[in-house]
């Protein structure tokens, strides 16, 4: 392993981990702008994870092995799959960046906060629990699809390579990554939970999916879980930004470029973060059974990036 | 003879927002919107009649982009945008036969459909690989916009499937059979006539006369009584 790799594995997942606490509160106090209140501090984020590593854990006495053990699982899966998009820059082994292992790591994540939920015992858990497996079963597809248009355009299904190539070319190269920009968006939405799927401000029986599944966390395990859940964000919201607008990202490893390149990158995310935050305050949340309709979108675009590529 | 430089890009990436605001109109609910996608349509529609018009200097090509973005860009838009003021509901939620869903996949498989039926004639009938893109994406948007047509419950819905078919009529017209401009202009007057009667018929047919000189008043059209 040399040093270039090296530097890679640590800095990368420790950007999406410093980071993504600032990206969530951003679309916090952007969301709260709009509707016309202050809002929490951009940075309530990291005080709210310092307060909850400082507190006790309790847990509920039917709960078993899998309620401790599975907020270590979720966050050390989310943070291997950090690995495989690059954020700062690109690195020069072939090691990691298989796209469909890294959406499959994220599953896994997902599986383990699920059973998580249901682990507890109490209503509400198994409740989010079934409602997060049914979303995530019919955006399955769809990811499957959209992963299968990126390959298809660029050839590749290693993500580090995919932005490689992208950096040399432009956007009149691959106009198809417009449509796959805007799947890649809805999964983004679905995938960290936000509005026009689920609301991660309620905590109304309706309408949670994920607060659900983590109402029985407590202390030092639900920060992890908040953090899974953010890096999860990030690591989705580097997946489009490098997709669809790649220049910033540095090809090679030297202490400027590096800077700059994470200077350049944390705006990139705070200005997509405002986006959301900006499209979460102009939706309404769908019903849950609309939910295939918009996921539908996603799929459609997908598909017809395929069928454009091989018109061209 | 086309070349495919910088022109030829930029009209794959207007072919691929075409594409993409064809699949909003298949979904979206609230009719205001629905118009403003309709809008956007047609100013890349004529967007790429510019494009055209820098690689071929035709310029009936320049005209033709005039007359679409003016009538179909602001024109057609405004009026129906107007007609919302008198409808009394603002979001079209009723499907028939399809749901917005099914009729997404369907309307990826008839873009395959017609990229499969096409691909067999691409050698004789198109000269240029942008060409066939173009003819493709013509006649699927116009079938799309004809599944608009007979999924949607209300007719100012149904009329926007109507422009999104002429829309792709007017795109295939673009790359494949040149026709001449008086053609293209008497296609425009037809159309603005057609939506014109349409939309007043669309929200007066269910009322008497006299209910119906009031409608018209509050769009801005004077009766005498």
């Amino acid at each position: 392993m040399n040093w270039n790799t090296a530097v890679y594995i640590v800095m990368n997942p420790l950007f999406a981990l410093v980071l993504s606490p600032l990206v969530l509160g951003l679309i916090k106090t952007v969301k709260a702008r709009i509707q016309g209140r202050p809002g929490p501090p951009v940075l309530q984020q990291y005080y709210q994870l310092r307060k909850l590593f400082h507190k006790e854990i309790v847990y509920s006495e039917d709960s078993s092995f899998i309620m401790r053990l599975g907020p270590y699982l979720g966050i050390a899966f989310m943070l291997t799959a950090s690995l495989f998009v690059p954020m700062v820059f690109i690195p020069q082994t072939g090691w990691f960046g298989n796209i469909i292992l890294f959406f499959y790591l994220m599953i896994t994540a997902k599986f383990f906060m699920v059973l998580g939920g249901l682990d507890a015992g109490s209503t509400f858990g198994g409740m989010g629990s079934s409602r997060e497996m049914t979303v995530s079963s019919i955006i399955e597809p769809v990811t499957i699809m959209s992963c299968a248009a990126l390959a298809f355009v660029l050839k590749t299904t290693s993500i580090p390579e995919m932005f490689r190539t992208l950096l040399a070319g432009s956007i009149f190269s691959y106009p198809t990554l417009i449509l796959v920009g805007i799947s890649l968006f809805i999964i983004l939405i679905v995938e960290s939970a936000r509005v026009p799927v689920d609301n991660p401000e309620t905590h109304l029986e309706l309408t949670m999916i994920h607060e659900a599944m983590i109402l029985e966390q407590s202390g030092p395990k639900l920060a992890l879980v908040e953090l899974a859940s953010g890096v999860r964000q990030t690591v989705l919201m580097a997946l489009l930004i490098n997709v669809t607008f790649p220049w910033g990202l540095a090809g090679l490893a030297g202490c400027a470029s590096l800077l700059l390149a994470a200077v350049t990158m944390a705006v990139k995310m705070l200005i997509l973060a405002a986006t959301v935050g900006l499209f979460e305050s102009l939706l309404a949340k769908i019903r849950f059974f609309r939910l295939p309709d918009f996921f539908m979108i996603a799929l459609f675009l997908s598909f017809i990036t395929i069928v454009f590529e091989l018109l061209r | 003879m086309m070349n495919t430089g910088i022109t030829g890009d930029l009209i794959e990436v207007l072919f691929v927002l075409i594409l993409g605001t064809a699949a909003f109109v298949i979904t979206q609910r609230a009719l205001r919107s629905l118009f403003t996608l309709y809008a956007i349509q047609s100013v890349i529609l004529a967007a790429i009649a510019v494009v055209l018009f820098a690689e071929h200097r035709t310029v009936s090509l320049l005209f033709i982009a005039l007359l679409t973005l003016v009538i179909k860009g602001f024109v057609i838009p405004a009026f129906l945008r107007r007609t919302l003021v008198v409808l009394p509901t603002k979001r079209d939620i009723e499907f028939s036969y399809l749901t917005p869903a099914s009729s997404i996949l369907l309307s990826a498989v008839l873009l395959f459909i017609v990229y499969t039926s096409f691909s067999n004639v691409a050698e004789v009938l198109f000269s240029d690989r942008l060409f066939f893109l173009g003819g493709v994406i013509g006649v699927s948007l116009a079938l799309m916009g004809m599944m608009v047509i007979f999924s949607r419950k209300k007719v100012v819905s149904k009329i926007v499937g109507y422009l999104t078919m002429e829309n792709g009529v007017l795109l295939f017209g673009l790359f494949i059979a040149e026709m001449p401009f008086i053609i293209e202009v008497l296609i425009v007057i037809d159309l603005f006539m057609l939506i014109v009667l349409s939309t007043i018929m669309a929200f007066g047919i269910d009322s008497s006369i006299e209910a119906f000189h009031k409608k018209l008043t509050q769009l801005g059209m004077r009766f005498e009584d």
